[in-house]
């Protein structure tokens, strides 16, 4: 229990000092925000007494701890705040951009995973054979691939030479394919190779041959002892993972110009709107130390033995 | 029953690690397979459990250490359950009650993960489990080397009371011949892939008749005392 | 000579070592034997200043352990080794970190006495059977000619055979040499054949320190006893009439 207690605090440290490292990082940007807003605001430049005006109302002329408290304060409540630019509420905005990436992220996992999976089953039944190089050689080609390079590529093939399935934009289901492909091949080219190793190592463990001369079917051992023991490099690697899918989809999302945090975070960049830009940062940063909290849950069950040596 | 295996044979990477050899075990027979490192004794051991199994035998194995035995992600029961399983055993608290009674090892959690439990009694526990179908025959692979001096002693002597009036013969693999000499009455030396001494204890301790046999005699034990 | 006096180790709420009392001259062995977990490789790291004492001093001739620049040889030869180094290479390491020039002669006498080979060095450490590794890791321990050799189980990775032999080596080469050897071991026998005293650690004390010959025959403790009745039953000590 004690160890739980210490990932969870361990997990708000890190978010705390995300709070700060964001925060400070665009207040010490170069450039005056005030400007930025008032320019986007206006779609001129504006006169000095309209930029201060500005500057009191966004709370940015009192210093960098009272401005680092008027922001935490209420994110901590659950409220992002308004936009600068716009002056509309973040987060109903944030939640459509977020209703767009998630099942972007969550259909490419699943085809990285069901191509993954069975590639690598296929490549660790005989090490080192022709099944095993070939897929390791398409795993390698897999994550030398740019996604942008690899989503032009399908776009031409699928869309454009075929005219299967639609390119660009988000309208109806169907666009969700070729994003989802362009970023299920990269996470499936990652997962191959990590559980491939994983598979090969879980195989070769010093108590396995005794447990076959103890008269063990074969099947049995695969389920019993090869993975459980496999699972754990996979479930590390799940966490990490994500950072690769969140990354990727924001990419794929530019590629197949479609709606969702991608371009929602570059437009926010473009007219320095604060608040935008720590929201999304402060809120990718939850979902991170989340899915990093719960994998090490995940892993101390599956190997109690790693709790004990932390402890 | 008494076990009969023949031409019994190994190669790595293109070279004979184990020429033929023939064996030939009594029922509750214990015999000592011994020799230097490297001799073969080990693959000797592993291709006789193979062929004994392929005949339909009924032969255990323990290994060297309880890290080769047991799987440090399941608990013991599940290790146990496992192993009735394999004998296509149904579950008995009594077979296991007078196992763990014999071996020491009735205190024991079997709730736990092996690395719950000491070395001396995880040992005692693959043991345990590997007398389970009451085989024809156990083959000990180094089974005191990984354990300490007391225990691997204490280890020996239960192991040795339980078989004492059972039909099961045991087979030690060790580079010991101090620790051979002490249990078994017959001794089979191992060298460069041939087992070229074959004969009762006594006649290998006092009149050794090949060179490997000599050395392995000559290194017995480090200090004889006269007490 | 080596002196520890009135050590303790804690580790946390346990105490790992607790007012242990040696003294060790050159050219004498000292065996300390117990059951893994009794503290030996801690009173190894002790001894060398790896752990920290929570009370309590260790020296070499009233100045601290390191001054002397002791040497240890361990339990698992090959893993000891920096794989992708020759052994030569590897056996030179102490006298480079001194900035010493290496003596032919001396190098040469003490191949001779460990029985290697100068093809043998020109290997890497797994290209060699553990009884080969092993003493070309004594070979390193005693290049720089330390005046106290500290053995961690240093015969437990090797055969019957080898055990009893490279443990005559080593002896010969203390003999001609004169360091002191502090060898921790589980193996009474080893212990009792080789060494001038012996000490039985148990759970972080020092239950018994008696000449060897002593506590073969009669052994002041309970748990002593033990030991003793384990060797035999195990054949590493043998009884004649």
């Amino acid at each position: 229990m004690r160890t739980v207690a210490g990932l969870v605090l361990r997990a708000v440290v890190v978010l705390t000092g995300t709070a700060l490292a964001t925060f400070s990082l665009l207040w010490h940007a170069p450039g005056d925000p005030a400007l930025a807003i008032a320019e986007a605001r206006y779609a001129a430049i504006p006169p000095a007494e309209v930029v201060e005006l500005i500057r009191a109302e966004a709370g940015l002329d009192a210093g960098f701890w009272p401005a680092f408290l008027g922001w935490i304060t209420p994110l901590l409540q659950g409220d992002f705040g308004q936009s600068m630019v716009t002056g509309r509420d973040i987060w109903p905005e944030l939640l459509t951009a977020f209703s767009y990436t998630v099942p972007l992220a969550l259909a490419g996992l699943m085809i990285g995973l069901g191509l993954s999976l069975p590639l690598a089953y296929a490549a660790t039944r005989r090490p080192g054979g022709w099944r095993d190089r070939s897929a390791v050689a398409l795993a390698s080609i897999g994550a030398a691939i740019p996604a942008y390079w690899l989503g032009l590529l399908l776009i031409l093939l699928f869309a454009v030479q075929l005219g299967w399935l639609p390119a660009m934009g988000a309208r109806s289901p169907a666009h969700v394919i070729l994003p989802a492909l362009t970023l299920g091949l990269g996470v499936a080219a990652a997962l191959t190779r990590i559980l491939r190793s994983g598979i090969l190592e879980a195989r070769n463990q010093p108590f396995l041959p005794a447990i076959q001369r103890r008269g063990v079917a074969s099947r049995d051992i695969a389920r019993d002892h090869i993975a459980p023991h496999a699972a754990i490099p996979v479930v590390t690697v799940f966490g990490l993972e994500l950072a690769f899918l969140l990354e990727g989809a924001v990419m794929v999302e530019v590629i197949f110009a479609r709606p969702g945090l991608g371009s929602f975070l570059v437009s926010a960049i473009e007219t320095r709107d604060f608040p935008k830009v720590q929201a999304v940062v402060m809120l990718t940063a939850v979902l991170f130390v989340t899915v990093n909290l719960v994998t090490d849950l995940i892993y101390r069950r599956l190997d109690p033995r790693i709790a004990d040596r932390h402890a | 029953m008494t076990i009969t295996a023949t031409g019994l044979s190994a190669c790595r990477a293109g070279r004979a690690i184990l020429h033929p050899t023939d064996m030939q075990i009594g029922p509750g027979e214990c015999v000592g397979l011994v020799g230097s490192s490297g001799s073969g004794k080990s693959t000797l051991g592993h291709a006789l459990i193979d062929a004994l199994r392929a005949g339909g035998q009924s032969v255990a194995h323990v290994p060297q250490s309880p890290d080769e035995a047991l799987d440090p992600l399941r608990s013991m029961g599940f290790h146990w359950r496992e192993a009735e399983r394999a004998l296509s055993l149904a579950p008995d608290p009594d077979r296991q009650g007078a196992l763990f009674e014999a071996l020491h090892i009735a205190g024991g959690d079997l709730g736990t993960r092996p690395w719950g439990w000491s070395r001396g009694m995880q040992q005692r526990f693959v043991i345990a489990m590997a007398l389970i179908g009451t085989p024809d025959l156990l083959v000990m692979d180094e089974p005191t080397s990984a354990l300490d001096p007391v225990v691997a002693a204490d280890t020996m002597d239960l192991l040795d009371r339980y078989l004492a009036d059972r039909s099961t013969a045991l087979l030690l693999i060790t580079h010991d011949l101090g620790l051979a000499a002490r249990r078994v009455q017959r001794l089979m030396v191992m060298d460069a892939g041939r087992v070229v001494e074959d004969a009762p204890t006594a006649q290998v301790l006092s009149a050794p008749a090949t060179a490997a046999g000599r050395s392995l005699c000559a290194h017995r034990n480090w200090l004889e005392l006269p007490c | 000579m080596l002196s520890v006096e009135r050590v303790c180790v804690r580790r946390g709420n346990s105490a790992t070592l607790q007012d242990v009392s040696l003294s060790l001259a050159p050219g004498r062995t000292l065996a300390v034997v117990g059951e893994s977990g009794a503290g030996k490789s801690t009173l190894i790291g002790a001894v060398l200043g790896l752990v920290p004492c929570t009370s309590g001093a260790v020296s070499w001739n009233g100045a601290p352990v390191r001054h002397c620049r002791p040497a240890l040889v361990m339990q698992e030869p090959r893993s000891a080794f920096n794989p992708a180094l020759s052994l030569h290479c590897s056996v030179m390491e102490p006298l480079t970190a001194t900035g010493t020039r290496a003596d032919p002669d001396r190098l040469a006498a003490l191949c001779q006495g460990l029985e290697i080979t100068p093809d043998l060095l020109a290997r890497r450490p797994g290209q060699v059977s553990v009884g080969q590794a092993q003493r070309v890791g004594i070979l390193r321990a005693l290049i720089a000619a330390p005046p106290l050799v500290l053995f961690d189980e240093p015969l437990s990775a090797l055969d019957a055979v080898t055990q009893k032999h490279t443990a005559r080596l080593i002896a010969a080469l203390q003999r001609e040499a004169g360091f002191a050897a502090l060898i921790v071991t589980h193996d009474l026998g080893y212990a009792a054949a080789f060494a001038d005293d012996i000490a039985v650690l148990r759970a972080g004390r020092i239950e018994e320190l008696t000449p060897a010959r002593a506590f073969v025959e009669a052994p002041q403790t309970d748990y002593g006893r033990r030991l003793r009745d384990a060797a035999f039953a195990l054949g590493a000590l043998e009884r004649v009439a």
